[in-house]
């Protein structure tokens, strides 16, 4: 017998902790695509995934009977990016020698010269505005339903579905001008991820 | 259907979700629109194309063996607390004594140690109701700005005392009941924060502890509450309150927990995450 995600998540509330193992089991690839795609970087994403399942633990008592669990941690991975970019300074990434991580990534400041549409549509992507661009990747990538992003946003699914509209028109123009002109300025993607 | 209700519809189309009566008039309408056509089939390659970006992939491994450092941490640090409850509960081997209050002992301490919180909050409920007549009395009668004063003092004195008592129960959700009381008082006194502190440094339970870290927070102004906190990062080992009070410091930009957070930020007892967001903290006070 399967047991549900709110079972599992009840039984950690309750102290059995283990069972969180099991939830990041199912949850944690489809959190880390959300993340991912929302921040374009893969190092980020993973630090983000793991701040979820650490305010999973904080926050354990907070969880409802009747809550979807599923709702429920999109809450707190969108909270989570939120709260990481807004601890940023725009325009400046926290000093990589002060957190004594390796640098892993390239630098913010590189011109890349891209190839391939994909690269480019991803380029367009990662230049909308973070809330136009989350409305893509939850309805195209996580694959939910309108009336469940609906309820993760607190607003109408009709709200929803326009707003989705919008932001895939403005997509289509992000990338038809990359296509004219196909070099994606990693400055200017990463700019915007900084402000958001 | 008309032009403007197709871009009502577009969104469902991509998605797949238009019914069938709905679906044949969306066809036909495009069939015969070659405006409506152009539009959709240019919004349909893009969200068709979509799917070809390529995934990142993750490093699982190293993601699971993260999260199992820190429930490893948690769950340490829970065991070692309930140890140490136990033994602690095994020594109160006496049956209640109830004594009278001595010259020394305040009626209110007196009545914290020997009054169960319920009756207390009962209690509360009567003077609240009391209050709430008396109101409407004075409707009739108009109040003396001295009689309100000295009844919304006693009301909050009895709900300082509820705060105070929830706080000393030995059930860990009556305590945190406790915490919670304390964001709702008025003016509480020095010894709700005093309390709050002590719960913070001493209180068995996790989620006891942080729900003092968020009540501490609108207290941080206050010398002894900002000591409290670089003491209890030096002495705590739970990384879920660790990064908690982390956080408190660098919300109250105290720059005095700068020493103990470069401390934590290099110490390779502590859990990683705990040091990176130490690491962060550092940086964020620095820039301060």
């Amino acid at each position: 017998m399967i047991v549900t995600d709110e079972a599992l998540m009840r039984a950690v509330r309750e102290g059995d902790l283990s069972r969180l193992e099991i939830l990041f089991d199912r949850y944690h690839l489809m959190l880390f695509g959300f993340l991912s795609r929302m921040t374009g970087n893969r190092h980020v994403a993973e630090d983000l995934v793991q701040e979820v399942f650490l305010r999973i633990l904080k926050y354990r008592a907070t969880y409802c009977d009747d809550a979807c669990f599923k709702t429920w941690v999109y809450r707190i991975a969108r909270n989570a990016r939120a709260d990481y970019f807004a601890s940023r300074e725009k325009g400046m990434p926290l000093s990589r020698e002060a957190l004594q991580i390796p640098d892993r990534g390239s630098a913010p400041e590189e011109q890349v010269e891209l190839a391939g549409e994909s690269a480019l549509l991803r380029c367009a992507l990662m230049q909308l505005r973070a809330d136009r661009r989350e409305l893509i990747i939850l309805a195209r990538y996580q694959e939910m339903k309108h009336e469940a992003i609906a309820e993760l946003l607190g607003i109408d699914s009709g709200t929803v579905k326009v707003r989705i509209h919008r932001a895939l028109k403005e997509l289509r123009e992000a990338f038809l001008r990359l296509i004219e002109n196909p070099t994606c300025n990693a400055k200017t993607s990463q700019r915007r991820l900084l402000i958001i | 259907m008309q032009c403007q209700d197709i871009s009502a519809k577009v969104v469902d189309h991509l998605a797949g979700a238009l019914g069938g009566p709905e679906r044949h008039e969306f066809e036909a309408h495009l069939a015969s629109c070659p405006v409506c056509r152009a539009e959709v089939e240019s919004l349909s390659q893009t969200w068709d194309r979509l799917a070809d970006i390529p995934a990142i992939r993750p490093d699982s491994a190293a993601m699971r063996a993260r999260l199992n450092a820190l429930l490893t941490d948690t769950t340490r640090e829970a065991s070692r607390i309930d140890a140490s409850a136990q033994i602690q509960s095994g020594k109160a081997t006496e049956g209640p004594r109830i004594a009278l209050p001595g010259s020394r002992e305040s009626i209110s301490s007196w009545l914290q140690r020997h009054i169960s919180p319920r009756f207390l909050l009962q209690g509360c409920a009567a003077v609240l109701l009391l209050v709430i007549g008396i109101q409407l009395g004075w409707q009739i009668r108009p109040p003396g700005s001295r009689e309100v004063r000295e009844l919304s003092q006693q009301v909050r004195d009895l709900r300082q005392m509820v705060t105070l008592s929830l706080m000393q129960q030995q059930s860990a959700s009556e305590r945190l009941e406790g915490v919670s009381w304390s964001n709702q008082l008025d003016r509480p006194g020095s010894e709700v924060v005093a309390a709050l502190i002590d719960t913070l440094m001493h209180d068995a339970n996790v989620n006891v502890r942080l729900a003092s870290i968020d009540a501490l927070k609108r207290f941080a102004e206050r010398d002894v509450v900002r000591s409290a906190a670089v003491r209890a990062l030096d002495t705590q080992s739970s990384p879920l309150v660790q990064m908690a009070l982390i956080d408190f410091v660098v919300e109250t930009q105290d720059r005095g927990a700068l020493d103990t957070l470069k401390r934590l930020s290099h110490d390779n007892t502590v859990n990683a995450s705990v040091r990176t967001r130490a690491a962060w903290g550092v940086d964020h006070l620095e820039a301060v």
